[in-house]
């Protein structure tokens, strides 16, 4: 049951506050709805934790720990964004951002909201979708869904840029997507030609799972590689990351902020559920292999553009970009503690960068630029705790001790050198380093330094303490895992490995 | 009418569609003139909806009617009646201009086309399975330089429209693809994808309009503004 109402309260926000209209009651209608959610998935959590796998519908909804794993993570950073977002469309709205050349009769913001908080709750809805459908196909669709949700998210502010930045996400995620798709395709007739069953348990997660071993080899090797290529777009793997700079520094932070781990969870999540297909059909060795290459492209990548980087809220799209390949090149590690570590750092992850996301945001809406040459520095005066947040979710997220995601980076590097791969971790350490000082040099710069001046910043109640809250989580993971949460992660890891 | 319950024939008619559907995509490469294009695309999604009521038809899958249902009223029509809505309301110029000249172009896809032999090459067993599977030797290969194709197309046009129209290209590759493998996907993921797809394309053509208003233009060669 708590599959489906994980599933139907987001679907049924989304309409409600298209109709509701009044500003207010869709923040509320919106906050509540999240909140609501992130309660059933603890439940959900807590059920899989105590009694295994959960299923639904004729096992059309499946959860285990790492689907389970992956719904927590989503409703914990929609309810944040939620919170956030009252904030900060207050702020815009109090701004006259909102306002256009041809708005004559007003009316603009209110539209530009009521898409908004219509629009959010379908796009959580397919990406809770994602993690909750057992078939694989329904998976596709949802992933699809997650994309045309966001579409016009991103389209939010209605400038020039944000249509281009919108169209290239839709043509080069649709794109990615078919490849997917071909990719689906083809595990379906894998799958059929042993089960030789048309129905749809033929593209069943927990069916196929079993009869892995047996699925054809040439097949399943195409298979991987297309959803590899496909899967990989929407996560933002390189070279297909092009469209991801762009979406996140247009969107308005709270989508910017979903799309970055949300968005970034539920494409890794296919792609995880695909490599134990393959390993299970072809040994680890070749997913392994590819997985790594495009991970370590991905970290390569991200280097030169974090280096010399003008924009903050671009310098964070290629920091996720350089994260997503951090956890594609622990899963291509793999063994017990590459797979741990990647998940430990999808979780990690997936609690920082919301905050560095809202603490840009802060920043750009009091200084009105994202460019690091315009707003000068010194910002720790005029917004003392977004400034020291930004700093302090910085150092986390580059993986700096005492902040967890040292831990799952460090897990990662273990795993490495026990599987042998020396000369690759070289490499994964070399690219961190340099990512932590570009990324350390650009944000102290924006941060410290002396007062230029401004007036004060953080007059909303609602930006402040989202900030705060979520400093103070990642300062509690840094050291404390809770024992559920962690068992939560290894139950995921284990999905993965029971494979071989 | 006994030839219509003879296997035979249903594996040459859809040989044949087949054929004239990869004929309309290269022709499309070929043509530089934004309606022809999508009317050329209209044909081929009426004569997939066709290959996909004869595979039903022989096989007596009775679900693949369904998707050839969805295929002719979504793809045959409703699409190429929105798009050429686009191309009215946005009011823009008919030519295509492709970065490569036709005959390079045309040649390209003829290169595609082998390739998509070769690749259709490894997922033929005739040792192993049963005649229907070899009825999908021909299509497959088709299907994968149709996608091929598609994806050559998008890369080759500047218009916003027509890297739609190879997008929506691709995605008939796919579904010739499924449907040669394995008789399509099951109905609901099927259903779910027609969903998407066509979502898609209004999503897609919302865009496309605000460009070409934005912009006064849909070349998306214009679309430079964000880098680095």
């Amino acid at each position: 049951m708590v599959l489906l109402w994980l599933l139907l309260v987001p679907l049924l926000a989304g309409p409600l506050a298209f109709f509701l209209r009044k500003r207010p009651a869709m923040e509320a209608t919106n906050v509540t709805a999240f909140a609501i959610v992130l309660a059933l998935a603890a439940t959900l959590v807590e059920q899989v934790l105590r009694s295994g796998p959960v299923s639904y519908w004729d096992g059309f909804l499946y959860a285990d720990a790492l689907s389970s794993l992956i719904v927590l993570l989503t409703a914990f950073v929609t309810l944040a964004c939620s919170i956030y977002s009252v904030g900060y469309f207050r702020h815009d709205e109090q701004n006259t951002v909102f306002v256009e050349a041809e708005d004559v009769l007003g009316e603009m913001a209110a539209y530009k909201l009521r898409k908004y908080y219509s629009l959010t709750p379908l796009f959580v809805f397919s990406m809770l979708l994602v993690a909750l459908a057992n078939n694989l196909g329904v998976l596709w669709i949802a992933i699809e869904g997650t994309t045309l949700a966001s579409v016009f998210l991103v389209t939010f502010y209605g400038r020039e840029t944000s249509l281009e930045a919108a169209w290239k996400y839709a043509i080069i995620g649709g794109v990615g997507l078919s490849m997917a798709l071909f990719g689906t395709i083809l595990t379906y007739y894998a799958a059929h030609q042993i089960m030789g069953t048309d129905t749809l348990a033929g593209l069943n997660w927990s069916v196929l799972v079993v009869n892995a071993a047996q699925l054809d080899k040439p097949t399943m090797r195409l298979a991987f590689i297309l959803i590899l290529l496909g899967f990989g777009t929407k996560a933002g793997i390189a070279p297909m990351h092009t469209w991801k700079p762009d979406a996140y520094s247009e969107a308005p932070v709270p989508v910017a902020a979903m799309l970055a781990t949300g968005v970034l969870n539920c494409a890794l999540y296919g792609l995880v559920r695909f490599y134990i297909l393959t390993s299970k059909s072809l040994g680890p060795q070749f997913a392994s292999q590819l997985l790594i290459v495009f991970g370590l492209l991905s970290m390569g990548v991200a280097v030169p553009f974090v280096l010399v980087q003008r924009s903050f809220r671009r310098l964070l799209a290629y920091s996720s970009i350089d994260q997503c390949g951090v956890m594609v090149v622990a899963l291509g590690f793999g063994g017990p503690l590459g797979v741990l570590g990647m998940f430990l750092h999808m979780t990690f992850h997936a609690v920082t960068k919301p905050l560095l996301f809202f603490c840009a945001g802060n920043i750009q809406q009091h200084v009105n630029t994202d460019l690091f040459r315009k707003a000068k520095g010194g910002l720790i005066h005029s917004m003392p705790w977004s400034g020291a947040a930004f700093l302090m979710g910085t150092l986390a997220v580059t993986g700096s001790p005492p902040f967890s995601l040292f831990q799952s980076e460090f897990t990662i590097l273990r795993g490495a050198f026990g599987g042998g791969y020396v000369f690759s971790a070289i490499l994964f350490v070399a690219f961190l380093v340099a990512i932590f000082s570009g990324f350390l040099v650009h944000i102290a710069n924006l941060v410290l330094g002396p007062d230029p001046g401004l007036p004060k910043g953080e007059i909303c109640r609602w930006k402040k303490y989202s900030v705060l809250c979520l400093a103070s989580v990642i300062i509690v993971l840094g050291f404390w895992i809770p024992a559920p949460l962690y068992r939560l992660i290894q139950g995921a890891a284990g999905v993965v490995m029971s494979a071989p | 009418m006994s030839f219509l319950h003879d296997p035979q024939f249903g594996n040459r008619m859809i040989t044949l569609m087949a054929a004239l559907v990869l004929v309309l995509q290269i022709s499309m490469v070929g043509q530089r003139w934004l309606i022809t294009n999508i009317r050329m695309f209209g044909l081929q999604s009426f004569l997939l909806a066709a290959i996909a009521g004869t595979i039903a038809f022989f096989n007596h899958a009775n679900h693949v009617y369904i998707a050839a249902g969805l295929t002719l009223v979504l793809k045959a029509l409703a699409l190429p009646v929105l798009l050429e809505r686009i191309v009215a309301r946005v009011g823009i110029q008919q030519e295509i201009e492709p970065l490569i000249n036709v005959p390079l172009s045309v040649l390209i896809s003829g290169g595609l086309t082998l390739v998509g032999y070769i690749v259709a090459e490894s997922f033929y067993h005739p040792e192993e399975t049963s005649a229907p599977a070899a009825l999908g030797h021909n299509t497959l290969a088709i299907a994968i330089a149709l996608f091929l194709i598609g994806f050559f197309m998008m890369l080759n046009r500047r218009k916003a429209l027509t890297q739609v129209l190879g997008l929506l290209c691709m995605e008939n590759g796919l579904f010739l693809a499924a449907i040669s493998l394995t008789y399509g996907m099951p109905l609901v993921v099927e259903v779910g994808i027609f969903f998407d797809v066509l979502v898609a394309a209004m999503v897609l053509g919302i865009l496309v309009y605000r460009i070409g208003s934005t912009f006064d233009s849909m070349d998306v060669s214009k679309l430079r503004r964000l880098r680095g």
